[in-house]
C-alpha cells in the first residue's frame, strides 16, 4: 500500500502533507500523556514487529499480494497518539532506506497507514465497547476496528491515485480495486488484531491502558 | 529477568522469524497499487536513491541471506529507534505536568 513517488501529483501530496502534519503535532503533544512507562518496551516491540510484517506479502486475489499494517493493534495497545508515531518511525525508515513508499508521498502514506489505518480502529473499538462491555465485544470491536481501518486506508490510498493528474479518470476503479482487494488482507488484520488482544488480556493486562481494558478488568 | 525484558526478547524473537519467514517466502510483490499504475502507464520517479533498495545490499541482489541480516538488522534499528522516541515522548510529557 506504500505509494511511491511519481505517483502522486504535487497538490494531493501538499494537502496529504498537511493532514499527516496535523496529526504529527496532535500525536507528539499527547502521546507521552496516555503512555506509561510500562508501556515503553512494548511501543517499540510493536513497532519492530510490524516493521517486520510488512516484509511478508500474503498472495490475495488476481496475483496481487498485500501485508498487514499493524495500525490497528498499536492503536488499541498504545492508543491512537503513540500508534500513530509507531506507524511514522516504519514509514520513514522504509522510505528513506529501502525505498519502499516515497518521501514527497510519505504525507500521503503516514495518512493512509498512520492516520486512517490507527484512528478509525480505534474510533470502531470505542464506540463497539460503549454500545457493548464485555470481552467479546472487545474481541468483536478490536476485529471489526481492523478490518476497516485496513479497507478504509486502501480506499484513500485509491482516492489519491485517482485524484492525481496522473492518474485521469482512474478514481473509481482505483478505488473499487484497493478496497476490495484490500478487504481479504483487512480479515487477516482483523484476527491478528483480535488474537493479539486475547493474548495480552490473558498474559500481561497491565499492558493495556485504554479506558476500555481497564473498565472490563474492574468488572470481571 | 523482569517482564519488560522478556517482552522485548519475545518480540524481536518473533521479528526476526518473521524477516526470516518473509524474505524466504513471501518476498514476491505485485501489489494491487502496483498494478494500477501499470494499467494507467504510470512510473515510478523516486527523487532519492535509497541505500537498500528493495530490501537489498548493492552487489549482492538476490542473496536471501543478505536480505535476512539486512532486515534483521534494521528491525533491531526499528526497535531502538522507537524505544527512544517513546523515552523521548514520556519524558517531555513529565517535564510538562
Amino acid at each position: 500500500m506504500h505509494i511511491p513517488d511519481g505517483f502522486l501529483d504535487y497538490t494531493v501530496c501538499a494537502i496529504t502533507y498537511a493532514g499527516s502534519i496535523i496529526f504529527w503535532i496532535l500525536a507528539f503533544r499527547k502521546a507521552g500523556k496516555n503512555l506509561t512507562d510500562k508501556q515503553i518496551p512494548l511501543m517499540a516491540t510493536l513497532t519492530a514487529m510490524f516493521f517486520a510484517a510488512q516484509m511478508m506479502n500474503y498472495p490475495i486475489i488476481g496475483g496481487t499480494t498485500a501485508h498487514l499494517l499493524g495500525g490497528p493493534i498499536v492503536a488499541l495497545t498504545l492508543g491512537p497518539y503513540a500508534g500513530m508515531i509507531s506507524m511514522t518511525i516504519i514509514l520513514l525508515i522504509q522510505a528513506l532506506f529501502f525505498g519502499d513508499g516515497g518521501i514527497t508521498t510519505l504525507g500521503a502514506n503516514v495518512w493512509n497507514m498512520g492516520v486512517i489505518g490507527v484512528f478509525i480502529p480505534y474510533a470502531v473499538f470505542v464506540f463497539i465497547t460503549k454500545i457493548r462491555r464485555s470481552r467479546r465485544a472487545l474481541l468483536i470491536g478490536a476485529f471489526i476496528g481492523a478490518f476497516l481501518g485496513d479497507v478504509l486506508a486502501a480506499v484513500f490510498a485509491g482516492l489519491e491515485l485517482g485524484s492525481s493528474s496522473i492518474f485521469p479518470y482512474a478514481a473509481p476503479i482505483a478505488v473499487a480495486a484497493m478496497g476490495i482487494h484490500h478487504s481479504f488482507i483487512g480479515v487477516g488484520e482483523g484476527i491478528v488484531t483480535a488474537g493479539v488482544l486475547r493474548f495480552l488480556l490473558k498474559t500481561r493486562p497491565d499492558l493495556l491502558q485504554l479506558p476500555q481494558f481497564k473498565l472490563l478488568t474492574k468488572e470481571l | 529477568m523482569n517482564k519488560d525484558r522478556s517482552l522485548i526478547l519475545v518480540g524481536v524473537l518473533l521479528s526476526l522469524i518473521l524477516v526470516v519467514i518473509g524474505t524466504i517466502w513471501l518476498s514476491h510483490s505485485q501489489e494491487t497499487l502496483d498494478r494500477i499504475a501499470e494499467h494507467f502507464g504510470a512510473k515510478k520517479s523516486a527523487i532519492w536513491n535509497p541505500p537498500l533498495p528493495e530490501y537489498e545490499i548493492t552487489g549482492f541482489q538476490g542473496s536471501t541471506m543478505m536480505s535476512i541480516i539486512t532486515g534483521s538488522v534494521f528491525t533491531l534499528l526499528v526497535l531502538c529507534v522507537a524505544f527512544i522516541v517513546g523515552k523521548g515522548l514520556k519524558a517531555k510529557a513529565k517535564t510538562q505536568d
